[in-house]
This record gives C-alpha cells, structure tokens and sequence, in this order.
C-alpha cells in the first residue's frame, strides 16, 4: 500500500524530474511496469499526456492514460484496466474539479480499492494532495483548503515555496482548522507506506519537506525534515553537465589569475 | 400522449413574453441538440444560427460552457471561430484555468442572452458544475430568461435523467432536471445507445424526447414548442413505453435550410409512424 505524494514534478528533463520518475518505478517490482496516467485534473490537456508519454516512452514500462472528459484514446473499461496497473500517475491542475468528476465516475471508489490491493499511486500537485484528509487548493483562484480522499492521514501543501500563499494558507489552516501535515517543495515528495510516512525525498538542491503542525497556545511550527536525495539519471537540460561547469571554474580561476597578474 | 400532442400543436410560445399589464415574464427556453452545430457540422451554420436568433437580439450575448471536454483548449478555439464578434459577442467560462476566466461567474452568465453547452462527458459535465455551484447558476439564467442550449452531453445535461455512453456500455445517467423528461442524443446514429434507451423505458424511466444529429428540440417552459433541424433527414422524437412496449414518435421536423427567415416558434405538428425506426 504505497503512495508517492510530490510537492511538484513534470515530465521534463529539467532538474530532479527524471530522477523521481525513476524513484517512482523502482518502487514495483515488475520488469515492465503498467503505468496509467490520469490527468483529470488538468481536464485531460493533450500537453499533459503528450509529456507524460514522451517520458515514460524512454524507460521500459507499459503505458496507458484514462480519460473522463474525450474519447480520443479509446474507451476503456475503468475499473479492470485501473486495478491491473502497477502505478496510476495522477498529474495537476483542479483538485476540487477532479475529485467531483472521479465521484460522478466512481473512481475515487476504485482508486481506493487498486492501492489496497498492491498498485502505487502517486501523483503531483492536485495528484498528491488528493489522497490526503486535506489539500491547499487554487481551484477557485484563491488558495484555500479543500478536502481530499482521506486515504492518508492529515493535510498537503504543495509548491511550498514557490507559491508563497499556498503556503501562508497551509499555516494559517494548521493553525486554526485542518489537521497537522506537511509543505513539499517541487521537485520533492513523501512516500507512505500504509498510512505511515515512509521516506522524505528530494531530487534538486534547495528542494525540501516541512512538517507542519499547530502550536500550542496558537500559530504553528514549520520544521524541516531530513530527505533522502536522488539524482538524474543522466545531466539535467536546464543545468550545464559536469564538463562545463568544471570548465566554466577553471576561466573564472585563470580570468582571476590574469586580473591579479 | 395524445394530450402532449394536442399542448404540443397548441403551443405557441411567443405569448408569454408580454403580459397586458405591461410586466415582461421571461420565456424560459432550452434547445438541445442531438448532435451538430460548430461541434459535429463544420460548414452548416444552421443550428447555431437558430440559437442565436432565437435570443431575438441582432448582436447576442453568448457564454460557451466547455466543461463536458474539460474546457479543451482547441474546442474553445473552434466556438470562437464559429461564434465570430461580428455576429455576437462571445465569451467562455472555464473551470479549470479560472484565473484566465470571468472572475463572477454567476454575474457574467446571468448577464448573458445564450448559454452554450458543448459535448464530452455528462457525469463530468455535471460533477465539475455541482462542485462550483454552476448548477444553481444556470437554473436561475433559465428562469431569468437567458436561453440555454447545447449538444450530446450538452443535452443530456438539463433532462431529468439520459443515456450517457463514455468507457464501457451505455449507462443511465441523472441530469440537472430543469426538463421533466427522459433524453437520448444521437439516436438514430447509434444502435447500442438506443437499445439501452428503449429497455430502460421499459424498465420504468420516464418518457422523453429523442433527436437525431442534426436536429434540434426546442422547449419552451417544460414542453416541447418546435423541433427543427439542420439536415433534410435529421428528425425528433418523442418515446415512451406503453402496455410494455416501446412506442416512437417521429415528430415534424422544420428543416432550417431553405433560406426563408426563421420563425421564432412555429407550433409543431406531429406525424405518428409505427412504432419500428
């Protein structure tokens, strides 16, 4: 019973996205893994499947994605093809749009019952903080909490510090409301085993996990937890691989020395 | 049934806009389509063009409603394309990216003259309106007179209950209710919808109106007013099940190409065929 919250991920080759996808597929253990994409939350957006596909399309697995809005990828029956997956990768964007389409679907009920039943959910954004009590959602806008499945105890935040009222909404709901949980950075993420926290993990410098929880006598705490760091696969596109950098040092030291000289 | 018939060729509709005392009730009007308009009929403009006239505005107001495709960026693409600024003054309203979408939903759609439903998924549609308190928004712009329209799942959407087919076979599903009927799309296109339609009839749901691609119900109140159509062969139908057995109406049907100017409502006549289409 596993799932892989992430604060934040992309299927690009930008830093520490690779490396979680791998995370993500070293945690089943079939040689050629069924990964399903739902990207309900975004409203089923060609660029989320296309990039999803592209990704997944390099490394050995068998992929597949469901939609609930078009028919373009076929019909497929729901619940067999959801509960014989390994992974169900669940992407952004709405998270109160989602939840109200999985309920019209059913499933919120089969999601539930393919994780008891061995598949590992995992998901960004929307697609992590859906499987907690609760969320810090921007579906109408303005952040604001917002009810999620409630398979995992607590509260998620995600983007943590890149969108500042996300987080100051998470604080202030801690403080006053819904239950104590966690801020993810992107690139970061928490894997649960049961409804037990696992393993912190970040792929990118800077990339962190905060626990978050309502202080006594008012306000809260923040603290930061110890990640177990991942690293790409290969050199990521938006950072120069090691050749350069280490050439880049060496101008710099001897433009230094010149200067000096 | 004969009694529907007989309100149906009755009902005129234009008198209930005015009333002698000079006080305006508004008409509330729903056209639902089997199929067509910029959606499914690239080049045929007549379905569309019905809408639009039927606001009785030379330059409408007209909110697209993607919700059912998950407000897909290149279907929003083609309803501004067919809906042009010249013609009408367009405008979508999108749930998922709400930040580059009216901010009061409520004010802009009640302000408008047509509401616009495309196709997709039903129990979508439905769920992502109920989780922004759409539903209610769209139930008071039918009583405040704002026409509402809409194709597939943007019919099934005001019935009271549809035959939705999405992953797997054809399922029963609830619509918003506004129309006290049962409502079936594409009818005469898809074989397995049709079926499932006519044994859940049997089964006990309620009577209702069916309509091939290409045509159009229009509703005035609760009742069927007219039913016109954007091919020659495109029908409407009313179905029921009576004594155990599935009976069709096929329902006169006003092709709207023949170039003469639309009639706002024209009472509908009705022929009885036999109960196999």
């Amino acid at each position: 019973m596993l799932i892989l919250a992430l604060g934040g991920h992309e299927f690009s080759r930008r830093r520490g996205n690779e490396a979680l996808r791998d995370y993500m597929l070293g945690l089943v253990e079939a040689a050629t893994p069924r990964i399903c994409l739902l990207p309900t939350a975004s409203g089923d957006t060609r660029e989320q499947i296309a990039a999803f596909r592209q990704s997944m399309g390099s490394v050995d697995c068998q992929v597949s994605d469901l939609s609930l809005f078009r028919l373009e990828g076929g019909s497929a029956a729901l619940r067999e093809h959801l509960l014989q997956q390994d992974i169900v990768y669940v992407g952004g964007g709405s998270m109160v749009n989602m939840l109200a389409v999985w309920r019209a679907h059913g499933i919120d009920r089969l999601l539930r019952e393919a994780w008891r039943s061995g598949t590992v959910l995992c998901g960004q954004s929307a697609g992590a903080m859906c499987w907690f009590e609760w969320g810090i959602t921007r579906s109408t806008g303005v952040a604001r909490p917002a009810r999620g499945l409630g398979l995992l105890p607590g509260s998620l935040s995600v983007h943590h510090h890149r969108d500042p009222d996300r987080r100051r909404a998470l604080l202030q709901a801690v403080s006053l409301v819904i239950p104590p949980g966690y801020g993810v950075d992107d690139q970061a993420g928490l894997l649960f085993r049961g409804g037990e926290l696992a393993e912190p993990v970040s792929a990118r410098p800077g990339a962190g996990v905060w626990r978050v929880e309502s202080a006594s006598g008012g306000g809260w705490t923040e603290t930061q937890l110890a990640t177990r760091r991942l690293s790409d696969p290969r050199s990521a596109i938006d950072e120069p691989d090691a050749h350069v950098a280490e050439l880049r040092r060496t101008v710099a030291a001897r433009s230094g020395a010149r200067r000096r000289a | 049934m004969a009694t529907d018939i007989a309100r149906l060729g009755l009902q005129t509709g234009l008198d209930q806009a005015a009333s002698p005392g000079g006080v305006v009730a508004a008409k509330r009007q729903i056209v639902t389509f089997g199929g067509g308009g910029f959606s499914m009929e690239a080049g045929n403009p007549l379905l569309d063009e019905f809408v639009l006239q039927l606001t009785g505005r030379s330059h409408p107001r007209v909110c697209f409603l993607p919700q059912a495709s998950g407000d897909a960026d290149h279907y929003i693409v083609r309803f501004y394309r067919a809906f042009p600024a010249d013609r009408c003054l367009p405008s979508h309203l999108s749930l998922f990216r709400r930040l580059r979408s009216p901010r009061e939903p409520r004010k802009h759609l009640l302000d408008q003259d047509l509401i616009y439903v495309g196709g997709g998924s039903v129990r979508s549609l439905i769920g992502v309106w109920r989780a922004h308190g759409i539903d209610r928004i769209l139930h008071e712009a039918w009583h405040s007179g704002v026409v509402l329209c809409g194709l597939s799942a943007g019919s099934l959407c005001w019935f009271a209950e549809g035959v939705s087919t999405f992953h797997g076979p054809p399922e029963r599903v609830e619509g918003l209710g506004l129309l006290p009927w049962s409502n079936t799309v594409h009818y005469s296109s898809e074989h397995e919808r049709r079926e499932a339609y006519h044994g859940w009839l049997r089964d006990g749901m309620r009577p209702g109106y069916a309509a091939d691609d290409g045509a159009a119900l229009h509703f005035i109140g609760d009742e069927l007013a007219q039913v016109v159509a954007s091919r020659g062969d495109a029908r409407g139908y009313r179905v029921e099940c009576r004594a155990g057995r599935v009976v069709t109406t096929r329902l006169a049907t006003r092709y709207l190409g023949n170039g003469e100017a639309i009639p706002l409502v024209r009472a509908a006549k009705t022929e009885r065929v036999p109960a196999q289409i």
